[in-house]
Order: structure tokens, then sequence, then C-alpha cells
């Protein structure tokens, strides 16, 4: 593996070059970003990748001021602890991708039992077969009725920041309207989504 | 539902676009080729798309050469050398599209349109068995469609999320197509492909549905988001919009995992700027710059 055609630099970059060339990287494979994603083990064998470049470049040019920080970004992969779980059959068949059997378990419970959690598992389901719209309003139905579960939290600004898509980072539309009061707003909410998976290292 | 995955062309290097432009043309040109002159007249964006992508995944490396441009003998053309395989996948993919497209409308099209259909349709049998012929698998993938898209609009409650499925199934089933090594590797491509695939697809089928939106209230043909909002597509404009955004960024998480060897600039503009251009003009009505070409 060349460590520099990973990164996509020269080997004549500068420290500072490899380290923006990471950074980016970074920021593109981080875990956050495929949270709950089917690809989610592809992005993670790519960040170590990136990492390991990078750490071996670090290295190789023995410059303690680039020093291996990649430690930094090594977010682990959504494989969250629950306390308490009604569905234990069904999380595990989500997780093994038998979306059917996991659906055909979750319609066969009784409209009484139907908690947060199942509406939130309903999400997930939906969410992996790709059905977005479906997952979203699930997730929003978990979200009303355990407001202060962390985990439905989470999967429901997951799927709120997919469904904002701006990668060119300047909005086209003007007939939308963003003032500035929204541009605020969006940072503030940006920045309680980045505290909510931990923090990364960039705000 | 031709035409929305363009690329933007104010945001592309000129080389870019020449290249581009060189795979419109070779596409074209192969088009005659495999089919018949008259075929080059269904030559669509979408399908150029495709044929991009199956280009960006093989090894060999493309150079162009100039050359006349059968519609237009004053006009110069520059086309790629190799990729003929691609390039001939493509034209099938067309082909195809176009057929079970006529068969649709023979379905529930207007009179005049069932007219014109029915004069068309010779042709197109023959040119897809021909298609048949050569990739049975892309064939496959759209008559799949095609008839589960047919089961689909019967449900009168169809959610968005069901009736975008036949399209996305099949652009993801294609585009898995374009890889045939059996290693761990290709395996992994052909998840991602086929990820990328069909949040594509859902994004091609959601625009057109949006597109069509008021057509089909007046006509009372099916529509998902008609089903979903009632007759104000306004007051559900933004949800339109995220339902659309979220499939662009399902489809550019999937490429970012995607290693492509060639034209990955045109990919990327593609993805981030072509096709949010596109959702933009046809969500909000702006009007579109027009492709200098």
């Amino acid at each position: 593996m060349n460590p520099y055609q990973v990164l996509g630099v020269a080997e004549t970059a500068t420290d500072a070059e490899i380290k923006n060339a990471y950074r980016e990287l970074a920021k593109k494979y981080h875990p956050d970003n495929y949270t709950d994603s089917p690809l989610a083990d592809l992005a993670e064998q790519k960040m170590k990748e990136i990492n390991e470049a990078y750490d071996m470049i670090c290295d190789m040019r023995k410059n303690p001021s680039s020093s291996s920080n990649s430690s930094y970004y090594n977010g682990s992969y959504g494989s969250s602890q629950y306390t308490h779980t009604n569905f234990p059959d069904v999380r595990r068949l989500i997780k093994e991708g038998r979306l059917d059997d996991a659906m055909q378990i979750l319609n066969g419970v009784s409209t009484s039992g139907r908690n947060g959690e199942w509406y939130f598992l309903m999400g997930m389901v939906f969410s992996r077969k790709g059905w977005t719209e479906q997952a979203f309003s699930y997730f929003q139905t978990a979200c009303r009725m355990e407001p202060n579960n962390p985990e439905f939290i989470s999967a429901l600004n997951n799927i709120n920041a997919r469904r904002n898509y701006n990668p060119s980072g300047y909005n086209t539309v003007n007939s939308a309207g963003c003032s500035v009061c929204d541009i605020c707003a969006g940072i503030m909410c940006a920045d309680c989504l980045c505290d909510c998976c931990g923090g990364g290292g960039c705000c | 539902m031709f035409g929305y995955v363009t690329v933007d062309k104010s945001e592309m290097l000129g080389k870019d676009f020449e290249a581009y432009k060189a795979i419109y043309c070779s596409l074209c040109k192969q088009l005659g080729k495999d089919y018949s002159f008259l075929t080059r007249f269904i030559l669509s964006y979408d399908c150029t798309f495709y044929a991009v992508i199956a280009l960006s995944l093989e090894d060999s490396c493309y150079g162009f050469c100039s050359g006349k441009c059968k519609f237009n003998p004053l006009k110069k053309c520059n086309y790629i050398k190799s990729g003929e395989e691609a390039l001939s996948k493509a034209a099938a993919l067309s082909i195809v599209s176009v057929y079970y497209k006529l068969k649709d409308n023979i379905a529930d099209g207007s009179f005049f349109e069932k007219l014109l259909c029915y004069l068309m349709m010779p042709f197109f049998s023959h040119w897809r068995k021909k298609a048949l012929k050569k990739y049975p698998e892309i064939e496959k993938a759209v008559a799949k469609m095609s008839l589960a898209q047919f089961e689909v609009e019967k449900d009168k409650s169809c959610s968005i999320d069901k009736a975008a499925e036949p399209t996305a199934n099949m652009l993801s089933d294609v585009l898995t197509l374009l890889v045939d090594d059996d290693d761990e590797k290709s395996g992994q491509k052909r998840r991602v492909l086929s990820s990328f695939g069909y949040f594509l697809g859902k994004w091609i089928y959601l625009i057109d549905a949006a597109n069509d939106f008021e057509d089909d209230l007046k006509k009372g043909c099916f529509n998902p988001y008609i089903i979903a909002y009632g007759n104000d597509k306004a007051l559900h404009l933004s949800d339109i919009n995220s339902s659309l955004d979220h499939c662009l960024s399902e489809c550019l998480l999937s490429y970012n995992l995607l290693e492509i060897k060639h034209f990955n600039r045109i990919v990327d503009n593609v993805l981030i700027y072509g096709l949010p251009k596109k959702q933009k003009s046809i969500l909000y009505k702006e009007k579109e710059l027009k492709h200098g070409e």
C-alpha cells in the first residue's frame, strides 16, 4: 500500500497538505456519516486505511508537529448498548440483515404492544430497505412517544441530516428563503447533533 | 422518465465537458452500430450516465479521436477509442427502456400517444430482441421493473417508497451487472453499486413524479406524491424536496465508497451539482441555463 496514494497526495506534499488531505477524507468517511447505513462496514474499512496511511506517513517523516493524531477520528461504529429492549430478536435480525424476518415479527406485535421502540425498529427495518420516507415517519413517531430516548433521537437526527442535501456548500434556491436566522439555527442544530454523537474533534 | 441525470456545465472543467460530450457521441455511434441509424434519436442523458459509470469501472485507459457527427456533417465530434463493451451495454439499456416505456404508454396513454407507440412498436420489438440476445440480464432487469410498476400502481394507497422501488431496483440491478468478477473486492463493489443504483433510481422515479404532478392531477394518473400529499403541491414542496434530498444523500454516501478509475470528476459533477440543480429547477421552476451543445 502506498500511503500517499491512499490520501491522494503527491509524495512531495508538505505536512500541512497531507494533514488537510487526511482531514478531508476523514470527514468524508467519518463513521457518523454512515450510522445505520448498510454500507457502514465498508466505510469503516476505508477509514481504517486512511488512518493507517496517515500514521505511516507521519512515522516516515518523523515529524513531531504532525505526529500521529489520527485516533482523533477513530469513532466507533454504532454498536450502542441497550440497557433494556423488548425486541432482542428483532434487533439481532436487523443486525444480520434479515429484514423480512424482522418485519414479520414486528408486524405480529399487537397494537397494544407497539411502544416507542417498536416504531423505532420499524423505522430501522425500512431504513435498511431503502424506504426512506417510511423510516422517517416511524422515527418521528418513536421520538414523539419517547422524546427523551437518546437512541431514537440520534436516529431521527441522522435521518434529518440526510434529508438536506447540499454537498456543494451553497444553496442554489432563492425562493426557499434562507435568512441569516436560518443559518444560525442550522449551525446550532448541527452543533447539538455533534454533541449528540459524542462530539468530534472538529467543534 | 428520461433526461434527469445531467451534468452542470458551469461547474465543470472544459476538458471534462469534452470527455462527457465524447461519451455522449460515442454512445450515439454505438446505438447506430448495434441497432439502427434510427435508434440514435433515443439517446438520453440517463443512459449516458450509465455509460460513464460503466466506462469508469473498467481498467483500460481511454483515448479520444475525432470524427464527423452523423447528424450534422458540418459538426465535428470526439469519440472515445475503446470501451465498446460498456457503450454496448448502455445502448442495450436505452433500447430496452424505450421499448418498455412504449409498452407502458400503449397501456395507459391518450389516443394519439397510443397510435404513435403502436407505429413505433414493431421496430423496437425487433431491436429489443437484439438487445435481449446480447445482454439478457439488462433486459430482465427492465422487464422486471415494468411488471413490478404495473403491480404497484394497482395499489391506490401506495406509499412513496413502494412506488419508487421498481425503478430503484432496476437501476440497482443494471449497475451491479457492470461488475462481473467473483473475488471479495468485486463483491464489495457490487454492494456499493447496488445501493448507489437503488437511490439514484429512486431519485429518478421521484423527480419524474414531482415533475408530472400537475399533469397527473389533471388526468387522474397514478402519482405517489398525490397519494401522499393530496392535490396541493405547493404546501408540501419542502417534504418533496426532503424526500429527494434524502435519496441524493444516500447516493453520495454510496458513491464515496466506490473506487472508480476514470471520469471521477464527471460523476462528482453530476452528483454534487447536476442532480441538485435539476431538482431545484423542477421543484422551484427556476430557469435553467441551456447546455451549450
